[in-house]
Parts: structure tokens; C-alpha cells; sequence
């Protein structure tokens, strides 16, 4: 029973950085339309941009955590001014097809960047704070409980963001229509590029915080970003609340998944396996319905 | 377009030429580059002229290739008639996932295409005692003897088969019609096109091609494991058909062997290709999304054109 409650904790510590994710290409998806397929490196950059400003510029830390959200808010600002923009003029017929191509060749880019660059080797940055929480027989590194805290301080702070301020509800009324938008005075461009800074800070932000409890490498991005592509797709796209749900649902699912299926060993390697199951099912059954509302509301 | 003939003429005769000056290093390279021109040229088919921008185009070419090798090893079936299965199956495949995804349009499409072929590799790597997991499951060769010259010739011919095949097609109506589906699929069903009809259409004939890629690459290379199906070979296919130009057939198939020739001959850095593969996969988009080649034919194309414009004036 211990056991269990320790694997459902770390489970929700997990989940929690998911959500994280996932909220980032929510935001991304509801305001600019676009599918972020690089998400996962931009996940990795803000763990390697954290683990250096922590070792060599010497910054505590949880500043390291900020300085990577801000690095790779820029990172996402210009990116989205460089590649991204054209996509909103004529110049670009397809523009589907055009955001997949450039997202995913940003990810071919710096994942063989991150190996040419930081090595091919894990690497782990310093702990926020040593040492566990000891509550009865359950033990959680402070570490897990600093990065589950901070994910529901900066999801909490999104939703605020988002309902609370005049830059929030731009965003969300962009998302729920560019000419509206446009109307009542409200530039749909920058928001774009603030929402896709917004999204890149968040996935940053995760990377960050997961980088003192799972070691730093390159490829650390791919299986978070497939986790992320099924919640949003479970959750509902365009809904931070949603992403929760489905972080949760699907570790449910995989888990049951594997606690049901008759051949044990087969049952590991088909672990992965049962959340691309749950989004292929979903978008047969629910095509437009969870994932693409035509009103995305950022809650 | 006599221009544009002329240069693929060129192209092939170099193509025909090459294994009597090149090493045996560089037969088996081209024959490896055709397998790559096979799937990008048949997966631009798929996406820039139908618009079914799939993720799942490689999980076609090893379901041809594990389908016709596990055959041939477990009910002794002749290669040959192997090879037409592996086909067969990758053309029902095909047209099951075109009719699954008939609803779904852009990154939908892309998630789910994604979603299903890294459920097929994971079945190849667990289901081990069919497949022999990550440890690959060795295929019997077509031709004896040690050259890779036969299997060069065969797969130039099956290329160059498929891409006539593709034109032959694009140049009938259904050409018009993908494209029609690919700018406005409602419109296009207002005007009468079945639209079911050639979405599914056109996943069975490119699915049936990447099956005759696998199965031509399973006996060359001697081996098949799941590692075919990872995303980062999907990567490498579209950057191909991308860089190539993603609305010409020829062009990506072009491109598939440049991009595969370069690697090659620069593999002593590395990594840094892939990071430059990335780069130039943005920058071709950003600037060229016709493919490199529509800006090189551009200054070479340009006369006859305006002159077509003024014989229709």
C-alpha cells in the first residue's frame, strides 16, 4: 500500500511537469493554430539552459529555473519573428504543412545540436534543496516536491495570466477569433509571437525543474513531447485544466494497460505503445470534438 | 518542360553510368539512395500533391519489407511471390489508414500518422518470436555473388518505374483531382470530385510503393529491424522530399540522393550533418518551398515559359 502511494506520488510529480508541457503547446495550438513538434528540445534547452547558468554562472538554483523560462522566451520570440511569421501573409499557401516542417526540422536541428554541443553523455545539475520529506513511510525528495510545487505555482500563475490580465485576455481572444480580435484593436502578430515566447518559457520551465531528478541529454525531450502531444490531444486542446486531466488520464490508462495485459514482458515493451493507442482512439472517436474546438477557451 | 526532360535524361544516364567509374563503395551507397528516393519521392506524391501530410510512410516500407521476408521464411514462399504480398498488405494497409483518417486534416493527421507507426514499431520490437525484436530479423539476398551492381540496376529500375508509374498517374485526371482535394477538399466535393474516393486512392498507391521500397531494401541490406520505423528516419525522408521540393516527384526523389550522396561523403562530422540537415530543412521552407531545384531551374526555365505566356496571349 506504501509502495503504491510513493508510485502514485512520483506519478503525480511526473504528471505535474507534463502539464507543464503540455499547457506550453496548448497555448501555442489555441493562439497561433500550430502544432509545436519541437516542444520536446525546447523542454531539453531550458534543462541545459538552467544547468549551465547554474554551474558556471554560479546563480542558486531556482534562479536558474527563471533564467532558463527567460532565455527560452526569447529563443521562442524570435524564432517565431524569423520562421514562423511568413506563415500569416500570402507568401505561404500551406500553412498547416509549413508549421509541421519548420517545428519539426527546429527539432532535427537542435537535438543533433544538443549532442554536438553538450555531448551525447548525461549530465545533472546540482539539487534545489538535499535531502527528502519523511512522512510516515512515504519519502519524496525535495527535489520531486519543489518541482511539483513550482509546476502548480507557474500553472496557477497561467490560469491567472490568462483570465486576469488585459494581455491574457487579448491572447484568449485571439484564440477565439483573429478578426474579432483585430477588430476591438488587438495586434493578432504580436500575439502570436507572445504566445509562442509564453509557450517556450513553459516548456523550459519544465525541463528545468525535472533536470535535478532525471539526468540532462539530448534526447530527453522525445518521450516528455509524445506524453504531451497525447494529453493535449486527451484534454482538449486550448484548455490549461484540460491538459491536467488528460496528464492524469493517461497515466492511469498506461498503467492499467499494463496491469491488464495477459503476457508480462510483452506488456513493458507495449507500455509506450497504449497512450499512442489512446490518441489514435480519441481522434477517431472525437475528431474535432476534444481536440479542436472551434471557441478554444484558455481557462 | 523539354529543358526539365533533358536534365532528368542527363541524370539518369549519370545514374546508369556511374558503377562503371565508382567504387563498390559508392554502388552500394546509390543502392541505398534509391531505396530513400523511392519514399520521398512517393511521399511527396502523398503530401505536397494530396496534401496527407503522413508521419507513417516508413511504417509502410518495413510492413512491405518484414511482411514479404516472413513469408519467404516461415511458409517457404518464393521471393518473388513475397514481394507481391508484402505489397499487397502494404496497399490494404494503406487503404484502411485512408479510410481511418478521412476526417482528419493537417497536424491531426500528422499526430495521428505519428501515433500509429510508433505503435508498429513497438509491435516489431515486442512481438520477438515473429520478428525477432530489436535484434532484426535477417533476410535472404536475391542475387549471389558479393557486388551490390545487381541490386544497384534493380532498384534504378524500380525508381525509375515508380516515378513514370506517378506521372502517368498525376498526369490523368486524378492529378487535378489530389490537387483539388489539397487546396479545398469542400470545394473540391462540390465540384464532384469523390473525394473519399482519391484520398484512399492516393494512400494505396503510395503505400504500395513504400512496400516495394521495404521490399527491396530487406534482401540488399540483409536485415530489417524496427530501428526502420523511428521517427528521426521518418525525419530524414520528409527533409529529403522537402529540400527536393516536396510538388515535384523527380525533385524529391533528386533530392533523397543528394541529401543521402552528401551524408555519405561527409561522414567524418558527424553529428554536425544532421544539425545542417535541420537547418537547411527550415531554411528550404522558409525561403524555397518549391525545393532547392525550383530556384536552380528557375533562370533555366524562364525563356520557354515566357514564351508559352506569349503563344497563349
Amino acid at each position: 500500500m506504501d509502495y503504491f502511494a510513493l508510485l502514485a506520488i512520483n506519478g503525480l510529480v511526473i504528471g505535474l511537469i507534463y502539464a507543464l508541457m503540455a499547457a506550453g503547446l496548448t497555448l501555442i495550438f489555441s493562439v497561433l493554430k500550430v502544432v509545436n513538434f519541437g516542444h520536446g528540445t525546447l523542454y531539453m534547452l531550458g534543462g541545459y539552459a538552467s544547468y549551465y547558468a547554474i554551474t558556471y554562472l554560479g546563480v542558486p538554483p531556482p534562479a536558474g529555473v527563471v533564467l532558463a523560462m527567460v532565455a527560452l522566451f526569447a529563443f521562442g520570440v524570435v524564432f517565431e519573428r524569423l520562421v514562423l511569421h511568413p506563415m500569416y501573409t500570402n507568401k505561404v499557401e500551406r500553412k498547416d504543412e509549413y508549421a509541421i516542417i519548420v517545428t519539426f526540422g527546429l527539432t532535427v536541428l537542435l537535438l543533433n545540436l544538443g549532442i554536438v554541443v553538450f555531448g551525447p553523455f548525461s549530465k545533472s545539475p546540482p539539487p534545489f534543496l538535499a535531502g527528502a520529506l519523511i512522512a510516515g513511510p512515504l519519502i519524496i525528495t525535495y527535489d520531486r516536491l519543489i518541482a511539483a510545487i513550482a509546476a502548480i505555482v507557474l500553472l496557477s500563475a497561467l490560469s491567472w495570466f490568462l483570465a486576469r490580465t488585459s494581455l491574457g485576455q487579448a491572447l484568449d481572444a485571439v484564440s477565439q477569433s483573429r478578426e474579432s480580435a483585430a477588430v476591438i484593436g488587438i495586434n493578432p502578430r504580436r500575439m502570436y509571437t507572445v504566445a509562442f515566447g509564453l509557450g517556450s518559457a513553459l516548456a523550459a520551465g519544465a525541463g528545468a525543474l525535472i533536470a535535478p531528478i532525471f539526468a540532462l541529454s539530448p534526447n530527453m525531450g522525445e518521450l516528455p513531447a509524445v506524453q504531451a502531444f497525447i494529453i493535449i490531444v486527451l484534454g482538449g486542446m486550448g484548455s490549461v485544466g484540460g491538459s491536467i486531466v488528460g496528464g492524469i488520464l493517461l497515466g492511469v490508462v498506461e498503467g492499467l494497460g499494463v496491469g491488464f495485459f495477459p503476457d508480462p514482458n510483452r506488456a513493458l515493451a507495449y507500455t509506450e505503445a497504449f497512450g499512442a493507442l489512446l490518441l489514435v482512439f480519441t481522434l477517431l472517436v472525437r475528431p474535432t470534438g476534444l481536440f479542436g474546438r472551434p471557441h478554444a477557451r484558455l481557462e | 518542360m523539354t529543358r526539365s526532360h533533358a536534365v532528368q535524361a542527363v541524370l539518369l544516364i549519370a545514374a546508369l553510368a556511374l558503377p562503371a567509374w565508382a567504387g563498390p563503395y559508392w554502388v552500394h551507397v546509390g543502392a541505398i539512395a534509391w531505396y530513400y528516393a523511392l519514399l520521398a519521392s512517393s511521399w511527396a506524391l502523398l503530401a505536397g500533391y494530396a496534401g496527407q501530410f503522413s508521419f507513417a510512410h516508413v511504417a509502410f516500407a518495413a510492413l512491405g519489407g518484414y511482411a514479404s521476408a516472413l513469408l519467404s521464411l516461415h511458409f517457404g514462399i518464393p521471393p518473388g511471390i513475397g514481394v507481391v504480398a508484402g505489397i499487397v498488405l502494404a496497399m490494404v494497409a494503406g487503404a484502411l489508414i485512408g479510410w481511418l483518417v478521412l476526417r482528419l486534416t493537417g497536424p491531426y493527421l500528422a499526430l495521428f500518422t505519428l501515433a500509429l507507426s510508433e505503435i508498429f514499431r513497438l509491435m516489431l520490437v515486442a512481438e520477438q518470436q515473429l520478428t525477432r525484436g530489436s535484434l532484426g530479423l535477417q533476410v535472404p539476398g536475391w542475387f549471389g555473388g558479393e557486388s551490390d551492381r545487381p541490386y544497384y540496376y534493380f532498384g534504378l529500375s524500380l525508381l525509375v518505374a515508380a516515378l513514370l508509374l506517378m506521372a502517368g498517374l498525376l498526369r490523368t485526371r486524378v492529378g487535378l483531382f489530389l490537387r483539388a482535394i489539397r487546396d479545398d477538399e469542400g470545394a473540391a466535393r462540390a465540384a464532384g470530385v469523390n473525394t473519399t474516393l482519391y484520398k484512399i486512392l492516393v494512400f494505396v498507391v503510395t503505400s504500395g510503393l513504400a512496400g516495394l521500397a521495404g521490399t527491396y531494401y530487406g534482401p540488399f541490406v540483409g536485415i530489417l529491424t524496427p530501428s526502420m520505423v523511428i521517427l528521426p528516419e521518418m525525419g530524414l525522408v520528409i527533409a529529403m522530399a522537402v529540400i527536393g521540393g516536396i510538388e515535384s516527384l523527380p525533385g524529391a526523389a533528386v533530392g533523397a540522393v543528394i541529401v543521402y550522396g552528401l551524408s555519405e561523403l561527409t561522414r567524418e562530422y558527424g553529428q554536425w550533418r544532421f544539425v545542417l540537415l535541420g537547418l537547411a530543412l527550415i531554411l528550404v521552407q522558409r525561403f524555397a518551398q518549391n525545393g532547392i531545384f525550383a530556384v536552380l531551374e528557375r533562370p533555366l526555365l524562364r525563356p520557354p515559359a515566357v514564351e508559352a505566356e506569349r503563344g497563349r496571349g
